[in-house]
């Protein structure tokens, strides 16, 4: 009997306790503002790009081997839960990733707290920008020369570098292929936008800053809505029928894998 | 706050084991029959939880050291050809079951942790240190009764408990690396509750055991929650007595974890969760009042993590000591056969 009681003490030990850890609900007060990361791992088909050294075989039984991939990535505005958009400052707002020298993560600064559904952004620069003239671009300019994503101020930005070597049915030795697309000059616009979802909300404030985990998928870049056949034309660059018809492929090439929350954390 | 509280528990539990250890009914076998213990190992994989469901029996009293291997791998990335990486968990335990007068039980888990994960770039990582200790409190509503009784008809026993896990191991937010397992942690960093439930019939040298229970797990203050648990195992066994001295009980079984999905800041965190169901096989030796035991667990089904995870397989071995407890009923007549004869003193 005696332990009885002192079980019941025991017991009712434990319920104070569970009752005073419950937990309280998990809303956090998202207050101040954050750093939003957005990393663009590059891929080939569900496969990590491995550059110049993994081959990709597609639709089109030509087989890649990639050896650079760089694009320009522009114009980021968050929605929050409620549809409010913050829109990242134009001035600051163009950013080019690149696989070969790992520069492959934009770093949005000062976001206000909130939390975020859906990202909207563009791919290359919009002729707003370009319009401003050498003189308006400020340092992206020399970024996009260092990076091999200018053909020269007139015939504009590469807004996708994209190169390596190819092999088909026909093509029996490593041939290479170049895919530069862009705006040419203002006579052809290939900015593009792409709204993605998120699958968990992103959380920013001062004490939050998440990584949005973007998935890219450069096989669609050939092999997406539209098929472009390298055996056919192994270099495109200006060129009015393909280059449209690329940068509808590049606009859809990006996806969410995850959205990491916390603060300083690896992805 | 919470610490003052729970060695507040501690103490009170401790206290009450002393006052009443030796008032126990069920005399002083010691082999483990039943092996239906509980051990609800909620911190054992990382803080996944190695279900090693089987231990030394219901009557049984110990204090036992286990160790626990689990070997698991892991994705490092997010792709078809990202490398998997080994991730080794090792957890050494004490353990110990004691009864609280006729019907109580009490079982306490202190677990050190040390696990080790290999990334592809042959760095390894290193964690150590007390993982998540474990006590949990059983009524015992079904229980065997004295020896005569046992040999001639089936035993029923049936126990129902509740407990609580403790986050004495610590949860660092920088072992989330990337995809690769969550669970890589000493612990949960959470308080959490459990719900257990054992359910066993023995019938001469024969036996068969269910059971299972549930962790519900709370968010811990880096605002990461676990997924909830719920374990379970069906074991069944026979024991070969040989001699006065020795038995010896090889045992097989089935287990099964379900996981939920985690999270973090209250939002589901992708690619967690999932189950697995395992084959167990085992065996433990009884000398006088030591118990050696040894289990192995490899999966037949699973799915964790989106199948970022994958366990390979688990090995437990034990050493316990049986604590001979007077009976409060005198001498009783033990059957001739198949028992150990008492202790003496």
């Amino acid at each position: 009997m005696k332990s009885f009681y002192k079980i019941s003490f025991l017991l009712f030990l434990l319920v104070f306790v569970s009752s005073c850890s419950s937990d309280d609900g998990g809303i956090v007060e998202l207050t101040g503002k954050g750093m939003v990361k957005i990393e663009f791992d590059n891929s080939m088909d569900g496969d990590d790009l491995l550059l110049s050294s993994s081959s990709y075989t597609n639709s089109q039984s030509e087989t890649l081997t990639v050896s650079r991939l760089n694009y320009i990535v522009s114009n980021f505005s968050l929605t929050d839960e409620y549809g409010n958009i913050f829109s990242y400052p134009k001035d600051s707002g163009y950013f080019i990733t690149s696989e070969e020298s790992g520069n492959t993560e934009v770093v949005l600064s000062d976001v206000p707290a909130g939390r975020y559904t859906s990202m909207t952004f563009g791919i290359g620069v919009d002729q707003e920008k370009y319009s401003q003239g050498a003189e308006g671009q400020g340092d992206f300019l020399t970024v996009a020369e260092e990076t091999n994503m200018m053909w020269s101020w007139q015939a504009g930005y590469k807004f996708l570098n994209f190169e390596g070597t190819f092999t088909s049915p026909t093509v029996t030795d490593d041939k290479n292929f170049k895919i530069h697309m862009g705006s040419h000059g203002s006579s052809l616009d290939n900015y593009k936008e792409t709204t993605l979802t998120f699958d968990t909300q992103a959380l920013v404030s001062d004490d939050l800053s998440p990584i949005i985990h973007l998935v890219v998928d450069a096989s669609f870049i050939l092999d997406g809505i539209n098929k472009i056949s390298l055996t056919e034309q192994a270099v495109i660059m200006v060129s009015e029928e393909k280059s449209p018809k690329i940068a509808v492929n590049v606009s859809n090439m990006f996806s969410v894998d995850h959205v990491h929350n916390g603060n300083d954390i690896s992805h | 706050m919470k610490n003052y509280i729970i060695s507040f528990v501690l103490l009170t539990s401790i206290f009450s084991l002393k006052g009443n250890t030796l008032l126990n009914d069920s005399g002083t076998f010691i082999n483990s029959e039943t092996l239906l213990y509980c051990d609800c190992d909620t911190c054992g994989c990382g803080v996944n939880g190695g279900s090693m469901g089987f231990g030394t029996g219901l009557n049984n009293n110990f204090i036992g050291l286990r160790y626990i291997a689990q070997r698991y791998r892991s994705r490092d990335g997010i792709f078809d050809n990202s490398p998997w990486i080994n991730e080794n968990f090792n957890t050494m335990q004490l353990w110990t079951q004691l009864p609280i007068g006729q019907r109580f039980m009490v079982d306490a888990i202190i677990p050190y942790q040390f696990h080790s994960r290999e990334f592809s770039d042959n760095t390894e990582q290193y964690i150590n240190g007390l993982g998540d200790a474990t006590v949990l409190g059983f009524y015992q509503i079904l229980k065997q009764t004295t020896d005569i009784i046992r040999f001639t008809k089936p035993q029923h026993i049936l126990q129902l408990g509740g407990g609580l896990k403790i986050p004495t191991g610590k949860f660092k937010e920088e072992n989330l690396e990337g995809s690769v397992n969550p669970s890589f942690q000493l612990g949960t960093g959470s308080w959490d509750y459990l719900f257990a439930g054992n359910y066993g019939v023995t019938h001469r040298n024969w036996g068969l055991s269910l059971m299972a229970n549930y962790t519900l797990k709370s968010k811990n203050d880096k605002e990461y929650r676990f997924g909830n648990q719920f374990n379970y195992a069906l074991n069944t066994y026979k024991t070969y007595y040989f001699g006065t001295n020795f038995a010896l009980t090889p045992q097989v079984g089935v287990g099964g974890e379900l996981f939920e999905k985690n999270e973090e800041y209250g939002l589901v965190v992708n690619d967690t969760g999932g189950n697995v169901f395992f084959g167990k096989a085992g065996f433990e030796i009884n000398y006088k009042t030591l118990a050696l035991g040894v289990s192995t667990m490899l999966p037949i089904v699973q799915n964790l993590n989106g199948g970022r995870v994958e366990v390979k397989n688990r090995f437990s071995v034990y050493l316990n000591i049986n604590i001979p407890l007077k009976s409060n009923k005198g001498n009783q007549q033990l059957p001739q056969f198949s028992q150990f004869p008492k202790e003496k003193n």
